[in-house]
């Protein structure tokens, strides 16, 4: 004979249950654990509402009018009273509050406050306080007897009073929401009460019929036995919980209480008791819009439960269509889940489509969070936690499917995520979401556990997925049939397969607790979070488009990280300064607090729990493009912060005044990103959808353009396209200042210089300074010298008396690119008039760039007067191509040096293009040009107060620019012993005359003394490990530098090395 | 069932992939039970079926996953894929989103899977197009006679002036060509080319990988289709060899 118990020492004599780890069967109480705060295990706990926390708790003896009596506790949140009863000292291992107030054992209740008809403090000897508590359900009056000091109570009845009277405004809800109740209409034996229009929609199995034979359910004497228990223990918003209360469900609910029970023990009567209007209010907002969601949801709609023939209607299907649509506007985030579309049809048979869309709010965010989230990260660290409990509770099963390779989530991944209902057949799925619902998500581990066990021998026999995947198949089909039937014992034989696995799971199995669920999740969720976000880096990594071919694959992978990192730092960081902001505010907004979702701000801030927005905006892609660029890093930043504070205000509102504590700062802890003008251009040439967000795509894109494996025509090109405002091929006036600002801007700290450069300069020009500098204010002079007029046609250009050579001989490098780059290009005069530039420039080479009638003048001249308002002018992109390509720093700065200035992943101090430039080189260089920020801005003022008539503003802003990198570099400097201040005084006034003069008359000898003593000042600060160059002397030691500097000059100019430089190692 | 003699017999991991709703359940489900049902319910996770091929040479047993096809559950692709000598990557012939998605399943199960896979690529739903009424006649030998009632036949009168296609054969096959993939266009719904399809994988699958080895002399697969060498588009040249493999092999 196999008795029951037999079956279970058999099952256990394969798998040794005590091998069950302490963890398991000690359950934690009252011991809150990383993310489970008081209050969220109290709200899990009486399955409330996010906005609810416990404000006061008291010991106290419930009697109920049945007579019976319970010890425990007594909770008051801002609406609710709840009561949970101490278990009894048997199981002595869970007390306090978190014992679950859902346990078999316990007694319980939630009871909103708006229920609570009267409170009477009643009359009894003076060192006993008690309440008597009438229910909306006259019927019903609750004795409250409390265990503590008066004063205790005292204050407990104070709150309580405060709340429920704050509590009135709720009655109209509280009154809609009884009348739709099914329990209602059971006790009142089918009358119609006040509030109630009609019988109470108890799902579609009211017209077609709820699955199984009714008489095999016995539905009729269950629902007799609910009848009595509702009349006696209060019924929906009211009901008491007893333990004949979970006996009840544990034999299965009659099917018209079904949908009400389901949604009164998993708590989501109550968020619809708080939102009466919430499921049709987004209905009608969202009527006859379009989304993914909605387009995933129609697919599906035919295919969910299609057996059930009132799936096979219009109205069945229409029902699923409203509640799957308003839960993916409710709740984009999530939006629609293949699987969501089986369980809400599920929950349709057994209530009404609000009922359903409350109850899969709540499934969503508490009983089975992330399940069916972007991610489904929580249907995988699930799969996880259900691994890591057959290894525990089944170790020679779990050896097995380890030794066959056989991956038990293929087939437990469908029953975890569908909840059973489409793995069992459905009377059977039910009874496990009845108990489900009662008790939360233990119960699909449960009974997921016991489904192995009681086919462990089998499984046992078996090596592949396959015959695996079969086996249990066949134990769904037969779950009715009997667990014995061979048995002589009559009342054995009667025992279904579905009863033994409801005993194997919820006895053998009663360790697993809500506990251990959410131990082990903690436990896993971090390394299930690393897959997918890994999984997630890859494929889309993989489908980023062509343009992302143009960098190279750790490039990419850099800046996935980076993109993803600013995008969660910053929206967690926002989201962390809005709390702040609200909580210094101090008004609690209820509205906000009432929403359905529960996703609490923890569950934010990893790809893995899955995406809320993937844009950056400007803020965004500023604080990106400061973690790849020096030069997007603000200089000054308590100045940078109040000049665009207003944009920050109007984003944030003012808020409260201007009082940065330093976690408060929209940068965290990463150094504040500038605001160029030239980086608003780089994200409006970057968002190519116009939608004011850049996406990973758009990012990849944008950098491939830079970084990309482009040669110097394209780079000079994309430069030149971010400044044709109309796309017309043309830069006006404003446009060329515009460029030099943003060359200064963003080599301000430096960039890298190859080697060779300033010899050449040296041996061409027979000049050394501050190359780029130098070079920034030789492109303003040219610019203007070489642009047309924008009104006159067919003029000449005139290439400038000095360096003419240099430009022919660029002009002519240039050419062949040119000719590649040109379709779509308006036509360029420069390139039409080259030939003839070419052959007659001797004779031509003063004829005016401009018919202004003064083309007598000298070009310098010409050149100022084309400074003037009135002559509108402009620069094509050949002609900024040429003047670019005359001056070999920029000509270097457009080859590599600004999509260096953006570095990647490990990509530095690699060099492109085949130049060869030393770490040591460079340093010495990289750091010079870093350092040479202090000459530059004497030069740089002297250049354009002196040259730009019209251009104040931008002398203004360059100025205050240097000026702050000045600041900076002196306050990086403060502890140096070298810099010579003496010099730098000296230096000071005659520069900008000396310059000014100079570059009015296009002589530039006096220039070559004053760089020179700049270029030695420059080697002395660059010696100083300042900010600017903080990634040079990460590179070098400290101590090394001096000496690689020199080193680095010496490579530089093997043969003749600057007189200079020599001069300054020698004075060193 | 089919009776080939003691033939040996192997069996092979298949997954199929893509878009949602494309007809992946539908195609296994015509294949394995030659059936078909309007309205499937979404595979949620994996399904999985398991069908015999006979071949002249061999039988080969597929062993098929079958998976979810919403985007999000692609992150559980790699759990059914795993190991996997042979995949079916799908798409929907008159929707081009699909065909895009199925680019994507390709480059992955390239990179990702096991080495050496083969892959085909299918276009289905070849009933919604006006090519329904052409490809029919010439394949009505194939297509079998429980086919659903609502047969080509009778979609033909109405589909010959909306061609539903939204993606060519050609641009299609181009596509497989270049990636070296296996290609067919089907319809679950009529049956049409469906055996060719799972036939044309059996034979490609190198006897190496083969789970149990195959007797001496038995190597001999079909011609062509082992080499990995893309099939012609439905009604190609390879297809009568693949076809008639098909038409022993697998019923059941």
């Amino acid at each position: 004979m196999l008795s029951l118990s037999s079956l279970i020492s058999k099952a256990s004599s394969l798998i040794d249950p005590n091998i069950l780890p302490p963890s398991l069967l000690n359950q934690v109480n009252g011991s809150s654990n990383d993310g489970q705060t008081p209050a969220v295990l109290f709200r899990s706990n009486f399955r409330l509402l996010d906005s609810e926390n416990p404000l006061a708790v008291i010991p106290c003896e419930l009697s109920l009018p049945t007579g019976e009596h319970y010890f425990g506790r007594l909770h008051l949140s801002e609406s609710f009273l709840c009561f949970s009863s101490s278990a009894p000292s048997s199981t002595s291992g869970t007390s306090s509050s978190t014992s679950s107030s859902t346990g078999p054992s316990s007694c319980g209740f939630t009871l909103p406050l708006v229920a609570i008809r009267r409170v009477e403090r009643l009359h009894s000897r003076s060192y006993l306080f008690a309440l008597a508590v009438t229910t909306w359900h006259n019927d019903q009056k609750l004795t409250l007897q409390f265990n503590s000091l008066r004063s205790t109570c005292e204050k407990f009845c104070e709150a309580l009073k405060k709340n429920l009277r704050s509590q009135m405004s709720e009655m109209k809800n509280l009154r809609m929401l009884v009348g739709s109740c099914y329990s209602e209409w059971l006790v009142t034996g089918g009358k119609l009460k006040d509030g109630m229009k009609e019988e109470p929609d108890a799902g579609l199995g009211m017209v077609w019929r709820y699955p199984g034979d009714p008489k095999k359910l016995r539905d009729k004497s269950k629902m007799r036995l609910w009848a009595e228990y509702l009349r006696e223990n209060g019924r929906n918003i009211t009901l008491i919980r007893q333990p004949t209360f979970h006996k009840l469900i544990r034999v299965g609910l009659p099917n018209r209480l079904r949908g009400e029970i389901w949604e009164l023990t998993s708590g989501s009567l109550y968020k619809r008791l708080f939102n009466p209007t919430l499921y049709t209010d987004t209905l009608t907002e969202f009527s006859g819009r379009h989304s993914l969601s909605i387009d995933e949801i129609e697919k599906d709609l035919n295919r969910s439960l299609p057996e059930y023939p009132g799936f096979q209607s219009e109205e069945g299907i229409g029902r699923l269509r409203r509640v799957l649509s308003a839960y993916s506007w409710q709740n984009p985030d999530v939006g629609y889940c293949q699987a969501m579309n089986i369980v809400v049809a599920a929950l349709l048979i057994y209530m009404s489509e609000t009922q359903a869309f409350f109850l899969l709010s709540t499934l969503c965010d508490r009983l089975v969070p992330g399940y069916y989230s972007q991610t489904m990260y929580g249907t995988l660290l699930d799969q996880r936690v259900f691994e890591s409990l057959v290894e525990k509770t089944m170790p020679i099963l779990w050896e097995h499917l380890v030794k066959s390779d056989v991956q038990l989530s293929v087939v437990s991944l469908p029953w975890f995520l569908s909840l059973f209902i489409n793995s069992m057949p459905l009377v059977f799925a039910f009874r496990v979401l009845d108990v489900f619902f009662l008790e939360g998500p233990k119960v699909l581990f449960q009974v997921g556990l016991a489904i192995l066990r009681i086919n462990g021998e089998e499984l046992l026999d078996v090596t592949d997925d396959g015959a695996f995947i079969s086996i249990l198949k066949n134990y769904f089909l037969r779950l009715d049939e009997s667990a014995h039937p061979r048995s002589d014992n009559e009342k054995l034989r009667a025992v279904t397969r579905f009863q033994e696995l409801m005993v194997v799971a919820f006895r053998e199995f009663s360790g697993i607790t809500e506990q251990t669920i959410m131990d082990q999740r903690l436990k896993h969720k971090d390394s299930v979070l690393s897959s997918i976000e890994s999984f997630a880096k890859r494929t889309t990594l993989r489908n980023l488009g062509p343009e992302s071919k143009r960098l190279a694959t750790n490039d990419l992978g850099y800046i996935y990280d980076r993109f993803y990192k600013v995008l969660y730092e910053r929206q967690e960081r926002l989201v962390a300064i809005e709390a702040e902001k609200e909580r210094l505010s101090d008004k609690k907004v209820l509205s906000s607090a009432r929403s359905i979702s529960e996703k609490s701000m923890n569950e934010k801030g990893r790809l893995g729990l899955g995406p809320s927005s993937q844009l950056m905006d400007y803020d965004y892609f500023r604080e990106f493009l400061a973690g790849i660029a020096k030069w997007a890093i603000a200089d000054s930043p308590s100045q940078i912060y109040s000049s665009s504070s207003n944009s920050l205000d109007a984003q944030w509102g003012s808020s409260n005044g201007r009082k940065k504590s330093v976690n408060l700062s929209p940068w965290g802890d990463n150094a504040e990103p500038a605001d160029h003008e030239f980086m608003q251009r780089l994200f409006r040439r970057w968002d190519s959808d116009y939608r004011s967000g850049l996406s990973l795509q758009d990012v990849v894109a944008g950098l491939a353009g830079i970084k990309g494996k482009r040669d110097i025509m394209e780079s000079i090109s994309y430069f030149f396209e971010l400044y044709d405002d109309d796309g017309d091929g043309k830069v006006d006036r404003e446009g060329i200042l515009r460029i030099s600002e943003a060359l200064l801007f963003i080599t301000r700290r430096g960039w890298e210089t190859p080697p060779n450069i300033g010899e050449q300069n040296r041996g061409l020009e027979g000049r050394i300074t501050d190359p780029f500098l130098n070079s920034v204010s030789g492109f303003i002079r040219r610019c203007f010298e070489y642009a047309d007029p924008d009104s006159a046609t067919g003029q000449e250009t005139s290439t400038g008396m000095e360096g003419m050579d240099e430009l022919v001989d660029l002009l002519d490098l240039a050419s062949d690119d040119e000719d590649e780059d040109e379709d779509g290009e308006p036509k360029s005069p420069i390139k039409e008039k080259k030939p003839k530039d070419q052959a007659t420039e001797e004779g031509e080479d003063s004829d005016g760039s401009n018919e202004n009638g003064n083309n007598t003048k000298p070009s310098i001249m010409s050149a100022n007067a084309a400074l003037d308002p009135a002559n509108p002018l402009h620069i094509t992109l050949p002609t900024f191509r040429m003047i670019v390509l005359a001056d070999e720093v920029l000509e270097y700065f457009f080859e590599s040096g600004f999509a260096e200035s953006i570095s990647l992943s490990t990509e530095w101090p690699k060099t492109p293009g085949g130049r060869i430039v030393s770490s040591s080189s460079f340093a010495g260089f990289g750091g010079a040009a870093a350092g040479g920020v202090i000459p530059g801005a004497k030069g740089l003022r002297g250049v354009l107060d002196g040259i730009v008539n019209d251009g104040l503003r931008v002398a203004q802003e360059v100025r205050r620019r240097m000026d702050e990198a000045q600041k900076e570099l002196e306050r990086s400097a403060v502890p140096t012993k070298y810099k010579d201040d003496e010099e730098e005084e000296t230096g000071d006034g005659k520069s900008i005359m000396e310059q000014d003069r100079d570059l009015l008359k296009g002589a530039e000898a006096s220039v070559v003394d004053e760089a020179a003593k700049e270029l030695a000042q420059v080697d002395v600060v660059s010696a100083q490990p300042g900010e600017g160059d903080a990634d040079i002397t990460a590179l070098q030691s400290p101590t090394g530098l001096t000496v690689t500097s020199n080193l680095g000059d010496v490579l530089m100019s093997p043969t003749s090395p600057g007189p200079t430089r020599v001069e300054f190692d020698a004075g060193k | 069932m089919s009776e080939g003699g003691p033939k040996p017999s192997s069996s092979v991991k298949l997954v199929l992939l893509g878009e949602a709703a494309v007809g992946k359940s539908s195609l296994v489900l015509r294949f394995v039970n030659d059936d078909f049902q309007e309205n499937r319910e979404p595979t949620i996770g994996a399904a999985f079926l398991t069908q015999k091929c006979s071949l002249p040479s061999r039988t080969i047993k597929f062993e098929i996953w079958d998976t979810a096809g919403q985007e999000r559950f692609a992150s559980l692709a790699p759990m059914y894929y795993r190991n996997a000598q042979s995949a079916l990557v799908v798409y929907d012939l008159t929707k081009a989103s699909s065909l895009a998605k199925a680019k994507h399943w390709v480059a992955e199960l390239q990179r990702q899977a096991s080495p050496g896979i083969v892959i085909a690529l299918v276009g289905n739903k070849l009933d919604l197009t006006s090519q329904a009424t052409g490809l029919e006649g010439t394949m009505g030998t194939l297509s079998l006679s429980s086919a659903g009632s609502t047969g080509t036949g009778g979609d033909a009168d109405d589909d010959e002036d909306e061609d539903a296609r939204q993606i060519t054969t050609a641009e299609a096959q181009g596509y497989a060509q270049a990636e070296g993939l296996l290609f067919f266009e089907t319809s679950a719904k009529s049956g049409h080319n469906v055996q060719e399809v799972f036939a044309a994988i059996a034979n490609a699958i190198p006897e190496t990988t083969l789970k149990t080895r195959a007797g001496p002399g038995s190597g001999r697969a079909g011609a062509g289709a082992a080499s990995g060498d893309t099939f012609g588009g439905a009604g190609g040249v390879n297809l009568s060899a693949a076809g008639e493999a098909g038409k022993d092999g697998c019923a059941c």
